[in-house]
């Protein structure tokens, strides 16, 4: 089927696509107006599945936000939990067109399954925005940090952390995942550079501290000489695991954004013992830049981009250990991006704030989606969207990934190769 | 156990008295085989990594296997008497979830919080034995129902992030150690000690036994098949509840779906341990040899240098294998050679 579609669109070549594209953004130009009885814009959440601190966080946040004047009065909000299942987010996508969604705030399950569906959804009107996971879509919005180049940054500081050589463990995500690979590519791109790195165990976590502290226990049993641990999210897990195998011995670690990391990490007595790495990784505020911004498409304040141009990257989070900053509050003021132990579990993730992108946001809305006191709807800065590279088969179909898709943009090599 | 399963059915099953004895022997030799299994695993596992084959392997792999142990001993006793526990996974959420609130980091009334979680997940296991006894709803669909809604609760209580912290007394405890062995493993060893005690040798685990063997005949010998049953499945919840409350103190919080990677190991440890999965018969100490195994082939295919796809089909060989090894008939034939070979 999509090969035959491939090839009928060769054949008929530029001009159709002209005047497709001519079509849907006459189409875009339109201020859309509000398709509920009453007057408010009909807006779905469409999520993977809840059951992770990072899904329910992305998803509160959105929530508080459409709580948060005047959202409270032009938006209905729906949520919708589709499981791990793309034909599951299919259907509840059809039926979100069928019911005249204005807009799809949604985490994809998949970056090629749903492409047919959204590109329907697109021609009756409806706006697509994806936060974290990204569509091949091109009439979908992508806003995601996965170009930002997690995996070779935070592969290169351990690298330097560890001075060129040493075993290291993967920890990685889901098999299977695109995310993941893209990850792990980036980071085997700079360990590959090291003889010296031998990579003594790999395995997949899923994104979970307690299997990452397990998988982790399992590979120190092998290796209980490990020198440093390149983690995905779940690394707090590694931490503990490190620790429960020797007390008096911990090493370098990356990987993302949990409170209980950044603890660690800016920890004295760990310091001493031998830790030390950089928190970096997803941010769920990546759903709330996303609403907004599909907000202010939606009522006009902005142009909505062309298609092909709709790929936003989110900025990479990076959190070394001398940036690790205690909040005093419920907000991130003053450059602080941790919170005290004992206010959040350690797995929270900690990069649900965004003092520029998201001033409305406090504590309460992560944890219980619930608005900030007083907040109301700041207009996001003129200057907030930033155009994501092609990565094929995350954001684009048939494109090229730019040469220097790799280049470290957080940390430069302190060692050489 | 042998001597118990005597005096039990005696007077129901004179003449099958002989046979019975004989065939729970061999099964005695088929937990035997699995723990050799186990140490053989261990030795051979050297060549993999030479940090393996010593007593911090040997550790890692007790200590891993504690959670898989606790809960599954529950599951035991609900196969035992011809049923299934689904709901394994989401009430050992449902544990670490209430005691990290619960005790929210500190260690004020928790030795009355802990008992009333593991309260309370006991009576959603007598919901499930009730569901199963009372009105006949197949033992998989009621605990999977039940299963699904306590976890739906766990979702809407925590808003998908658990909040809270685990006692520090608790989480202490799963870092101690006593006599340089981890502390974890001796609540392991005194778990299975009691376990095996109330399984095999007390009046309670010689009646899910009758029960599991022949419902009908247990009816006729005067037990409550009914109130044995649904307390088989309140000891299982329970003990699910303990696994979550333990895992919450072992990773520092609870998550959503921290009981998923134990709900069908949990059932396999049941089964290669050499329990019938069709009920009647089992022992609790085949079911900790089932949870090592399954646990050293995990530590030790964690350590291989290969695709996550291999590792899980080289798993998935060596727990068939394995089933196909300890299965009775095996060590039935291998008696009966050896019985040859000495009265030759």
């Amino acid at each position: 089927m999509g090969l035959r579609r491939t090839a009928w669109r060769r054949k008929w070549g530029v001009s159709l696509a002209a005047l497709l594209g001519t079509a849907l953004l006459a189409g875009g130009m339109q201020p859309a107006e509000a398709k509920t009885k009453d007057g408010k814009w009909r807006i779905y959440l469409s999520l993977s599945y809840s059951g992770n601190s990072w899904q329910s966080e992305a998803a509160n946040i959105v929530k508080a936000l459409a709580k948060t004047p005047p959202f409270d009065k032009t938006v209905e909000l729906t949520e919708v939990i589709s499981g791990t299942d793309p034909q599951a987010q299919i259907s509840d996508y059809e039926s979100m067109i069928a019911n005249g969604a204005d807009g799809i705030v949604s985490f994809p399950i998949s970056s090629t399954a749903l492409n047919r569906t959204v590109h329907r959804g697109c021609q009756q009107g409806t706006l697509f925005f994806m936060y974290d996971a990204t569509v091949t879509e091109p009439c979908a919005y992508n806003i995601s940090y996965i170009t930002s180049g997690f995996g070779e940054n935070s592969a290169q500081a351990l690298v330097n952390a560890l001075g060129g050589k040493g075993k290291i463990f993967l920890s990685r995500g889901v098999p299977g995942n695109s995310v993941d690979e893209r990850h792990t590519s980036g980071a085997m791109h700079v360990f590959k550079q090291y003889p010296g790195i031998e990579i003594a165990a790999e395995y997949y976590s899923y994104w979970d501290d307690r299997t990452t502290q397990q998988e982790t226990a399992k590979a120190l049993a092998a290796h209980p000489d490990v020198d440093g641990i390149w983690a995905q999210a779940g690394e707090f897990g590694a931490i503990q695991a490190l620790m429960q195998a020797n007390p008096d011995r911990l090493v370098p670690v990356t990987g993302e954004n949990s409170n209980g990391f950044r603890l660690a990490l800016a920890n004295p007595d760990y310091q001493a013992k031998g830790l030390a790495g950089v928190s970096a990784g997803s941010p769920p505020a990546q759903s709330g830049f996303a609403f907004k911004l599909m907000m202010e498409i939606l009522e006009g304040k902005r142009e909505p981009l062309a298609e092909g141009e709709r790929n936003i990257q989110y900025p990479l989070p990076w959190v070394p250990a001398d940036k690790v900053q205690l909040c005093k509050g419920d907000t991130f003021e003053d450059g602080c991006n941790t919170f005290p132990e004992g206010k959040v579990p350690s797995s929270f993730v900690t990069e649900v704030f965004n003092p520029e992108l998201l001033p409305e946001l406090s504590l309460a809305s992560a944890l219980d989606g619930k608005p900030t006191a007083d907040a109301t709807i700041q207009p996001l800065p003129a200057d907030a969207v930033e155009k994501a590279p092609d990565a094929p088969g995350i954001n684009c179909r048939q494109c090229e990934a730019p040469e220097d898709i790799y280049s470290l943009t957080k940390v430069e090599p302190t060692v050489k190769p | 156990m042998t001597q118990s399963s005597e005096t039990m059915d005696g007077p129901a099953t004179t003449p099958q008295d002989t046979r019975r004895a004989q065939r729970l022997s061999s099964t005695s030799v088929a937990v035997i085989a699995i723990y050799g299994l186990v140490v053989a695993m261990i030795l051979l596992s050297r060549a993999v990594s030479p940090a393996f084959g010593g007593l911090s392997q040997v550790e890692t792999i007790f200590y891993l296997a504690a959670f898989l142990v606790f809960c599954a001993f529950g599951q035991g006793l609900v196969i035992l008497v011809r049923g299934l526990d689904l709901s394994i996974a989401s009430l050992i959420t449902l544990g670490g979830v209430l005691s990290t609130a619960l005790m929210a980091g500190s260690n004020d009334g928790l030795f009355y919080i802990l008992p009333a979680i593991l309260l309370a997940c006991a009576l959603i296991g007598v919901v499930s034995g009730i569901g199963v006894t009372f009105f006949a709803i197949p033992p998989f669909i009621m605990t999977m129902a039940v299963g699904i809604i306590v976890y739906s609760l766990c979702l809407g209580f925590t808003q998908g992030t658990p909040r809270g912290f685990p006692s520090p007394l608790l989480r202490d405890l799963m870092q101690a150690r006593l006599l340089a062995i981890p502390a974890p493993i001796w609540l392991l060893l005194a778990f299975v000690a009691v376990g095996t005690v109330l399984q095999g040798y007390s009046a309670f685990g010689r009646k899910l036994n009758a029960v599991g063997n022949n419902p009908e005949a247990a009816y006729v010998a005067g037990l409550s098949a009914r109130t044995l049953t649904i307390s088989a499945y309140a000891v299982s919840a329970a003990c699910a509840g303990l696994t979550g409350i333990l895992l919450a103190a072992y990773a520092n919080g609870a998550t959503l779906r921290m009981g998923d990677d134990y709900l069908l190991p949990s059932i396999a440890a049941v089964v290669v341990g050499g329990s019938s999965i069709l009920g009647g018969r089992g022992s609790f100490l085949g079911t900790v040899g089932g949870a090592l195994l399954l646990t050293t082939l995990a530590t030790i295919l964690s350590a291989l240098g290969i695709g996550q796809g291999w590792k899980t089909i080289l798993e998935g060989l060596v727990i068939l294998v394995a089933l196909i090894v300890l299965r009775e008939q095996v060590f039935d034939a291998l008696q009966a050679g050896l019985r040859g070979l000495k009265k030759g």
